[in-house]
């Protein structure tokens, strides 16, 4: 404690004695002492004067008093008669028996069991010891003798309840702890009077390491595993120490020590994770913490490991758990909720079977599974009018699934502007409805399968190939009169008018086509020049293949499907990619205008999962030698030019500063355009 | 109050000012920090080397405590810069040591102590709860205190230090904590707001990091005809003359000037008062200011390269402060915000003279003051908001109340009035844009379909506030506004964008072909080329002034930072 000061000091009248500790009544915080053997004394923190104090003069000489928490005070006379303080009170001068004859106690106990406040206390005679278990309530009373030891005495007691039974450790004085158990009986009907019971201990530890041993005088206990002993380390040849120690009962290990150099009285105390000791003069306070005892604690080998009480001191968990909560009270349809959140992949099949299960929406769709379609869409369209409610999500889900399933019956019927507007308006994801872009994918759906490309997270590889296959299939002609969004393709692809002009005036990093062909030191037929720099595909088609672009996809999965596309849809969707590469290198900050244009590692990375995939079609086929030299020569020389960039970077960046310098100017008149 | 000479002093908070009460037990040593404790029956007070808890009741010290045990070594004084008395008796005290130490104070022992930091801990904040601490130290460093059950689920707690945070450079002066944040204010010239995670829900609007540079106020005034700029400052005003150019050219150019901009006058307010509001008039020949107690108004002359600056005599005197100012637009007016939601309105006299004319109050009457003004160009509106965010509309022409524009749940940051057609232009904190017919008392059309569409995400999600509002008069489908980090002029004409599209389209827009263009536009034309803007104001038709304020031109003139070691030496 860094900083002592007494808080309050009373004491007695010249020529009494205190003659017990004095204790605290938690329950009520008044102080209990007791001087001259017989007068009590009780106050509290405001009175000044103990003469003053409550005072009770018993028939009996006390031996100690225990306060217990929510138990009251428990009296434990010199004779072994025990009353609880408050039966005493009512009657301070009753009659208290003799429990024992002519042996003294030696030290004494007391817990709770139950509501029931037990006490123990040994007693010697003669090299005999003995244990007494008393409970004052119920005025039961248990004698026990200790077995006999030889050559050694105990010097030291102190006990716990585990499961109803008494667990006393000894300390003796041949440097050992023994441990006794003791069940707690019920019946009280035992005579008096009897031959005490004799009980067995046993060895539980030795309080010796690497031949010093430890001369112990105090002993508490900390957890199930790990006692502290207070004593003396006497080792041959040095002097003797006195110092605190924690031992490991489970491994027979020295946890820890702490040297007390200054001498100690020999006791020691211990409350809520705190020894109390006397350390010359100073009363010390030394705050310990126990790990859950393991073997590589016992053996001092565990260093980092954080312990669990530790990570309990801050909450960094407290959203997850309020989450949790939420998702307790409202059960299912959350948990289909947060399903389609993870988009767990390998949970679709869960869901899908879950869903008619859920609540009344699951009851509804029955009924509606023979109504009318135009009833069903109405009554569809009313569900999803409702407030958002937890489960929302999963209804949803429900109200497509019941949607396709109608479709699959009734090849007839498909309502294309409703599942545009669900997918469209709510966040749903290919596991809430696996049934839907399959069936878009038969109707020829394009618009749809635009629309969940752009904003399902989860669809799986081989569903994303087959809409990339039935893009590159379809028919230009057939695809011009597809209604679909062309604002990812509609800034960059000039396909009616082949407008050089534009171009030629955004051509804004120093690359020009000459660049490129003097680097190569080759010359390029100018023919097929003009081809690569035309779209290969029309508007609507770039549009569709961006989408397809912009979905996510893991490598491994996709490359056995790419593996299968026709090679001419192959080789048309790799010209595609080449056009958005040298359309993206155009500029500066390589990106493509208009809104979900495909970034330049998208391409990027499509065009290698593509090359990966057909490379033994692309080698053989005469159209795509061509293609894939040009590709290469592209690559090649941005790969130069880059370089080159490299080497004048630092005039780049002095230029850059000048520039800064300039811009620092305190004032100026600009033209900034606003359109 | 707690003064140099270590007395306490009590002062009632009385309508119009405060009035002192009594004196408390004086000791010596200057007290430097207060705390009262929540049931206001004591007050704790920190000194150096101490601190002490007056009970109010008697007046008298109840207990005096040290707070410099062990550290002999340093003889340094201990001084207790920021103390918290905590409702169940712990006194929390945050130390030039950089300790927070809890004590009790009743017993007068040290509870707990935690050295948060090498140099000093200067504020400490509490949260209603009491269950956690903010402090902020001479480093810039703030730390998060928390009171945790030792063991999960147990009952002993202990105070933990749980969160470090650095988002200041220099001292950090104050700090406050909200319910769901910590809020820090330094002298690097910054107030930092910083979500709590634990408390959040979800990751929102609410969530993130806020920091703060500039007050969300008008400093910088403009005189749309006479081409000048008035410059607030603390304790000066500064007038600038406009340069010109007779070039034009493309966009990005930077023109040559053919007139250099000319600094006219600065004008030094006397005495140790802030200036607190400040206007030009758009003639360019009136300059109002306001401290917290007086108002300055002064006639400008300027002919050929002399300027003459002469201050107008009797002045009407305003019992309660100026809390903006606001010439009319053909400069014959001045209106005056003030105390309990009353506008002022001076006559301009020729050639220097000025005559209160009438005094303009909402008829339900109003506690707060009035904080923003908006003239209409014709001289018959004006709007006036108070404190309590209501926006009160006035007819000049007969002196009387017109309406109430509909209370909305936020402060209005910024507002005018069409020069055309005499349409309130609201911008609300939570960057709600309202437009409210004068003439016909309603919102109007547009107003509805903004509100029924709703705005931008990105544009709602924005940091700082709109600080002003400009109309472009060759176009009246154009609002100009700005805030600290953009300048955007909303075209009413063209749709609104949704959600999934860019709001911030126009480098996309410049790179597409004239073609392509229309496809892309929306309503809100924003540039970001000016940053941090403090003011922005359309002179005229095509002329557009922007005032930038660099963070380190200020950064530069701030004391150094406290010397940290990065690595050991």
């Amino acid at each position: 404690i860094s900083d002592q000061k007494p808080l309050g000091c009373w004491s007695v009248k010249h020529g009494q004695i205190l003659t017990c500790p004095v204790v605290c009544n938690f329950d009520t915080h008044e102080y209990i002492a007791v001087h001259d053997d017989k007068v009590l004394r009780i106050w509290k923190d405001e009175d000044i004067n103990l003469d003053k104090a409550f005072k009770a003069t018993l028939s009996a000489d006390v031996y100690r008093i225990h306060s217990l928490p929510l138990g009251g005070p428990v009296v434990l006379f010199r004779g072994g008669g025990v009353r609880t303080l408050d039966a005493l009170l009512e009657a301070p001068q009753q009659e208290i028996e003799n429990v024992i004859s002519a042996e003294v106690i030696r030290w004494s106990g007391a817990f709770m069991e139950g509501e029931q406040p037990v006490l123990i206390f040994t007693t010697a005679k003669d090299g005999d010891f003995f244990v007494y278990v008393q409970k004052p309530k119920l005025s039961s009373l248990h004698k026990y003798k200790l077995e006999q030891q030889e050559s050694a005495k105990p010097l030291c007691f102190t006990a716990h309840i585990t499961n109803q039974t008494v667990i006393l450790l000894c300390l003796y004085s041949n440097h050992s702890v023994y441990q006794v158990l003791i069940p707690l009986q019920q019946d009280t009907e035992e005579e008096e009077g009897e031959e005490a019971e004799i009980l067995s201990k046993s060895l539980l530890l030795k309080l010796s390491v690497s031949g010093a041993v430890l001369k112990g005088t105090s002993l508490v206990v900390l957890d199930k595993d790990h006692v502290a002993v207070l004593g003396s380390l006497a080792a041959p040849g040095k002097e003797r120490r006195e110092c605190l120690t924690i031992w490991n009962t489970k491994f027979q290990t020295l946890q820890t020590s702490k040297e007390l150099p200054l001498g100690t009285s020999g006791q020691l105390w211990c409350y809520e994770e705190k020894f109390f000791l006397i350390h010359g003069k100073l009363l010390t306070v030394i705050m310990y913490k126990c790990e859950t005892s393991s073997l590589a604690a016992a053996v001092g080998k565990l260093k980092d490991r954080q312990t669990p009480d530790v990570s309990s001191f801050v909450n960094w968990n407290t959203l997850e758990d309020e989450e949790l909560v939420v998702s307790f009270q409202s059960q299912e349809p959350v948990a289909l909720k947060a399903e389609s959140r993870i988009n767990l992949r390998s949970r679709r099949s869960t869901v899908a079977g879950e869903q008619p299960e859920t609540l009344s929406v699951g009851q509804l769709l029955i009924n509606l599974k023979d109504a009318p379609t135009y009833v069903l869409e109405t009554e569809l369209r009313k569900l999803m009018a409702k407030a958002p409610t937890p489960d929302l999500q999963a209804t949803i889900g429900c109200v497509v699934t019941a949607l396709t399933d109608r479709c699959k019956k009734n090849p007839k019927y498909y309502p294309q502007n409703f599942l545009q507007e669900i997918v469209e308006t709510r966040d749903l994801s290919y596991s809430l409805c696996p049934d839907l872009m399959a069936l878009a994918l038969e109707k020829k759906d394009m618009h749809l399968l635009q629309i969940c490309l752009e904003r399902f997270p989860d669809i799986p590889e081989e569903i994303t190939y087959a809409c990339l296959k039935a893009f590159l299939s379809m028919s230009e002609d057939h695809l011009k009169s597809v209604d679909v969004n062309l604002d990812s393709a509609i800034c960059y692809v000039d396909v009616e008018f082949n407008n050089t002009e534009v171009k030629t005036e955004i051509l804004e990093n120093g690359f020009s086509a000459e660049m490129d062909q003097d680097m190569c030191g080759t010359k390029a037929p100018r023919a097929s020049r003009s081809i690569d720099e035309s779209c290969p595909v029309g508007l609507q088609k770039a549009a569709l293949l961006n989408a397809v672009l912009h979905s996510a996809y893991t490598e491994t999965f996709l490359l056995p499907h790419l593996k299968n596309l026709p090679a001419r849809q192959a080789i048309l969707f790799l010209r595609y990619l080449y056009y958005l590469y040298v359309k993206c290198s155009e500029k500066v900050n390589t990106t493509l205008p208009g809104i979900r244009s495909p970034t330049i590692n998208q391409i990027m990375d499509w065009m290698c999962l593509l090359l990966d995939a057909q490379f033994t079609v692309m080698v053989m086929l005469p159209e795509a030698k061509e293609l894939l030299s040009n590709l290469h020569k592209f690559v090649r020389a941005q790969v130069r030019f880059y370089s080159e960039l490299n080497k004048i970077e630092g005039s780049l960046r002095e230029l850059q500063r000048l520039n800064l310098l300039r811009e620092s100017q305190t004032y100026s008149i600009e033209v900034l355009e606003i359109i | 109050i707690g003064c140099e000479d270590g007395s306490v002093k009590i002062f009632q908070v009385v309508p119009g000012g405060i009035q002192f009460e009594r004196n408390l037990d004086r000791r010596k040593g200057r007290v430097l920090c207060l705390s009262w404790h929540p049931s206001d029956t004591h007050i704790a007070a920190g000194s150096i080397d101490f601190f002490r808890v007056i009970d109010v009741a008697s007046g008298q010290t109840v207990q005096r405590v040290m707070v410099n045990h062990h550290v002999e070594k340093t003889k340094r004084e201990c001084v207790v810069w920021a103390i918290a008395l905590l409702s169940r008796g712990t006194v929390v005290s945050a130390d030039s040591f950089g300790r927070v130490q809890f004590w009790d104070w009743q017993q007068g022992t040290l509870a707990e102590s935690h050295t948060v930091s090498t140099s000093a801990a200067l504020s400490l904040a509490v949260s209603e709860k009491e269950d956690s601490i903010i402090v902020g130290t001479s480093t810039g460093a703030t730390y998060q205190l928390q009171l945790l059950p030792v063991k999960l689920g147990g009952l002993e707690k202990r105070w933990v230090r749980t969160k470090p945070f650095q988002f200041h450079s220099h001292d950090v002066r104050a700090v406050a904590h909200s319910p769901t944040a910590l809020i820090s204010g330094g002298l690097d010239a910054q107030l930092v707001i910083r979500p709590l995670m634990e408390k959040m829900q979800k990751k929102s609007y609410d969530a993130a990091l806020r920091k703060f540079t500039f007050p969300h106020r008008r400093l910088v005034s403009c005189a749309r005809k006479a081409r000048l700029l008035l410059f607030q400052f603390s304790q000066y005003l500064e007038l600038w003359r406009l340069g010109s150019t007779e070039e034009t050219g493309k966009d990005g150019e930077v023109l040559p000037l053919c007139r250099m901009p000319e600094h006219l006058v600065q004008l030094k307010s006397k005495g140790p008062e802030h200036i607190y509001c400040s206007c030009v008039s758009p003639c360019g020949t009136w300059v109002g200011y306001a401290t917290a107690s007086r108002f300055h108004l002064y006639r400008v002359r300027c002919d050929g390269d002399g300027v003459s600056l002469r201050k107008v005599p009797k002045v009407p005197k305003l019992v309660p402060p100026a809390y903006q100012l606001q010439f009319s637009a053909d400069s014959d007016s001045l209106f005056v915000a003030s105390a309990r939601g009353s506008v002022h309105v001076f006559q301009l006299l020729e050639p220097g003279g000025c005559k209160h004319l009438h005094t303009l109050r909402p008829p339900s009457g109003c506690s707060e003051a009035v904080y923003l003004l908006a003239p209409s160009a014709d001289g018959h509106w004006l709007a006036a908001v108070s404190g309590d965010w209501a926006i009160h509309i006035y007819n000049l022409k007969c002196f009387k109340h017109h309406c109430v524009v509909p209370t909305y749940k936020c402060a209005v940051s910024a507002l005018a009035i069409h020069p055309i057609t005499n349409n309130l232009v609201i911008a609300y904190s939570d960057q709600q844009l309202f437009e409210f017919s004068i003439p016909e008392k309603q919102y109007t059309s547009w107003s509805r379909a903004v509100q029924s569409r709703g705005l931008h995400r990105a544009w709602l999600e924005r940091d700082s506030p709109i600080t002003h509002i400009a109309f472009n008069p060759k176009n009246p489908s154009h609002i100009l506004l700005h805030d600290t980090y953009l300048l955007c002029v909303l075209d009413k004409s063209l749709p609104l964008p949704d959600d999934s599209a860019l709001l911030m389209n126009q480098s996309t827009l410049k790179q597409l072909p004239e073609t392509a263009r229309k496809r892309q536009l929306h309503a809100f034309k924003i540039c970001k080329k000016f940053q941090p803007l403090l003011f922005m104001d359309l002179l005229d038709k095509n002329c557009l002034v922007v005032v930038e304020r660099p963070i380190m031109d200020f950064k530069t003139q701030l004391p150094l930072p406290v010397q940290q070691k990065k690595f050991g030496t």
